[in-house]
């Protein structure tokens, strides 16, 4: 893994504001994404992790604040138009198309892309990450066990050949031994070239996975550092990784 | 543990509702089964005479409350305009056929009269299309995080604003559509024709359905119409233009009545600005009798009420008489919403899976 210096800036968020309503979800959230990193966002339930990804793929637009990809202003930009630009996400609680086909999941994160034969040798490489996933090809998605379908999930939102993915708790409810399993798999997207935004509960599997990771508390970004730094920090080990 | 208490609540009362239920359904199914087989020995002709026109009818029914379908499905409203939308095609058809541009009779060569109905047919479904696609635009989207009563009440609204347009473009009294359609049988079965403008309603009605469901289960926009119907945002976070799938899948309903107001137009031979708003209730009946948002299930319900209205306004023995059909139909509304408000096939599942 690099340390990501002198490298290209693909995502900045520059002190966004985010409201549901008239509650507040993030205070002045700034947070950058470097080319071919893996950037973890780490914190607590209600932290705004989510809302932070929402507010890049367009589905919550911020009050205040600049998004920016690849140098462009991203901020007002429609979901569809962003996923155009090379965004892609593969959301909390998974949110497959429950009654289409595992195919036609796939199908979907690739809507829109035209290039067919491109958008089959994708589906092949994503069958080849999660054979799992072409033994069901054509089952509904919604029968499938939670680790398969976040597989699934991964696999679709891999389907845009995004250049920065974003991650939602993919090891959210899973068994043991699909969580290392998805981690592998993120570590071998990355290693593609793409850039990752990894939003985890685990934390401690988190910040193995990434080069650079940032805490939020209600809202705010508190720390922000290099990784393996963040592992060695006193307050992160108290309230993250579950040491006294 | 907590979980599993939780979820095996509600499933122990799914399934002792059907319980309940099942004895009345049997007995209700066994005395119309009865009724109709009674019927069919004593007065052949009658029975055949009115299978056929409850079957055409049926047809049309789906073809509207196909269109109810699809809209709740994607945006779970009920579009009450939907009817009015429809009877606005039959008054295109009718005006388009008829002596004020066309002038169509009967007797117009063949090569003049069906060319003229297939361009009546476009012309009333890119009317309709357009027409519903519109009110999405003006009326519901701005409502679409609104609390659910209001875009419904919005609905109820256009309808009258609807109706009130049929009625300043053709009056109050009904208007009658050149009747051009061969009348001649195909076959004759107990002394029974069946002509060829019974036939037209299917030879039109049934390719439309095959399309729909191709369109649907096959192309781009039919695959981004069912993942937006099954998740909203998700679908939007996949690149999909919600807005623009919301707004084809209103032409397309639109062009579906469309496509029913002119087979409704030339198979009746009359049209009036009230015809939405029966034809559009019967049709939503039908709707949640197969299911509300289920696509196969809107036709199975339209054919069921289909040939309920024509056996209860025909049939010889026993049948209630036309003036009780709306009674019985809105009658069988009110029993599936409290037994089984799912429907017959279940509801929303736009993809019929």
């Amino acid at each position: 893994m690099s340390t990501a210096v002198a490298t290209r800036t693909v995502l900045e968020v520059e002190g966004i504001d985010a409201f549901y309503g008239t509650i507040q979800a993030l205070r002045g959230v700034s947070i950058e994404v470097h080319e071919g990193e893996v950037v973890t966002l780490i914190g607590a339930n209600g932290a705004g992790k989510s809302s932070t990804l929402r507010a890049i793929n367009g589905v919550l637009h911020p009050r205040r604040g600049k998004i920016r990809f690849e140098g462009e202003d991203i901020t007002r930009a429609d979901p569809h138009d962003i996923v155009k630009r090379g965004i892609a996400q593969s959301p909390e609680g998974r949110r497959l198309f429950p009654r289409m086909t595992v195919v036609e999941n796939l199908e979907m994160g690739a809507f829109q892309r035209k290039d067919k034969a491109e958008i089959r040798e994708d589906m092949d490489r994503v069958f080849e990450l999660f054979p799992r996933l072409q033994e069901r090809r054509d089952q509904k998605a919604g029968t499938m066990s939670g680790g398969e379908q976040q597989m699934c999930a991964i696999g679709r939102a891999m389907m845009a050949r995004p250049k920065l993915l974003l991650l939602d708790e993919p090891s959210l409810g899973l068994a043991p031994i699909f969580v290392e399993r998805i981690f592998e798999i993120v570590e071998q997207i990355n290693k593609q070239g793409v850039s990752i935004l990894l939003v985890e509960q685990n934390a401690l599997m988190a910040l193995d996975a990434a080069d650079r990771g940032y805490v939020l508390e209600t809202g705010r970004v508190v720390l922000a550092d290099d990784a393996k730094a963040l592992m060695g920090n006193e307050q992160v080990r108290k309230t993250y990784l579950g040491e006294d | 543990m907590a979980t599993q208490a939780s979820t095996s609540i509600p499933r122990l009362r799914a399934l002792k509702r059907p319980n309940a239920a099942v004895p009345i359904a049997v007995l209700l199914l066994g005395l119309i089964l009865f009724w109709l087989g009674e019927n069919l020995v004593r007065t052949p002709a009658d029975f055949y005479q009115n299978f056929v026109y409850g079957a055409t009818n049926g047809l049309l029914y789906g073809l509207i409350a196909i269109g109810y379908s699809l809209v709740y499905g994607i945006l779970e409203l009920i579009n009450f305009a939907h009817g009015d939308v429809f009877m606005l095609g039959s008054m295109m058809a009718t005006t388009f056929v008829g002596v004020t541009i066309l002038g169509l009779t009967a007797g117009s060569a063949w090569y003049v009269l069906w060319p003229g109905i297939i361009a009546a047919l476009l012309i009333s479904m890119a009317f309709c299309g357009t027409l519903n696609a519109s009110i999405e635009r003006v009326a519901y989207r701005r409502l679409r995080t609104a609390p659910r009563l209001a875009p419904l009440i919005t609905a109820i609204g256009m309808s009258f604003i609807l109706q009130n347009v049929g009625l300043v473009w053709k009056g109050p009294r009904p208007i009658s559509t050149v009747d051009i359609l061969p009348h001649g049988a195909i076959f004759t079965i107990g002394g029974v024709a069946y002509t060829w403008s019974e036939f037209f309603v299917v030879a039109v009605t049934l390719p439309t359905l095959a399309l729909l469901v191709w369109l649907v289960q096959r192309t781009r926009h039919g695959k981004a119409m069912r993942a937006t119907a099954q998740d909203r945002e998700a679908a939007a976070m996949m690149g999909i233009d919600v807005d623009r799938t919301i707004s084809f899948t209103f032409l397309l309903a639109g062009a579906l009545a469309g496509v029913a107001g002119t087979v409704f137009a030339l198979y009746n031979t009359n049209t009036s600005f009230l015809t939405g708003f029966r034809t559009g209730l019967i049709a939503f009946t039908a709707a949640v009798l197969g299911g509300i948002g289920n696509l196969p299930g809107a036709v199975l319900g339209a054919m069921l009420i289909g040939l309920l209205e024509g056996f209860s306004d025909g049939l010889a023995w026993h049948a209630l008489g036309s003036q009780w059909t709306e009674a019985v139909i809105f009658a069988i509304l009110i029993i599936i919403l409290v037994l089984r408000p799912e429907g017959l096939l279940g509801e929303r599942t736009p993809e019929g899976g």
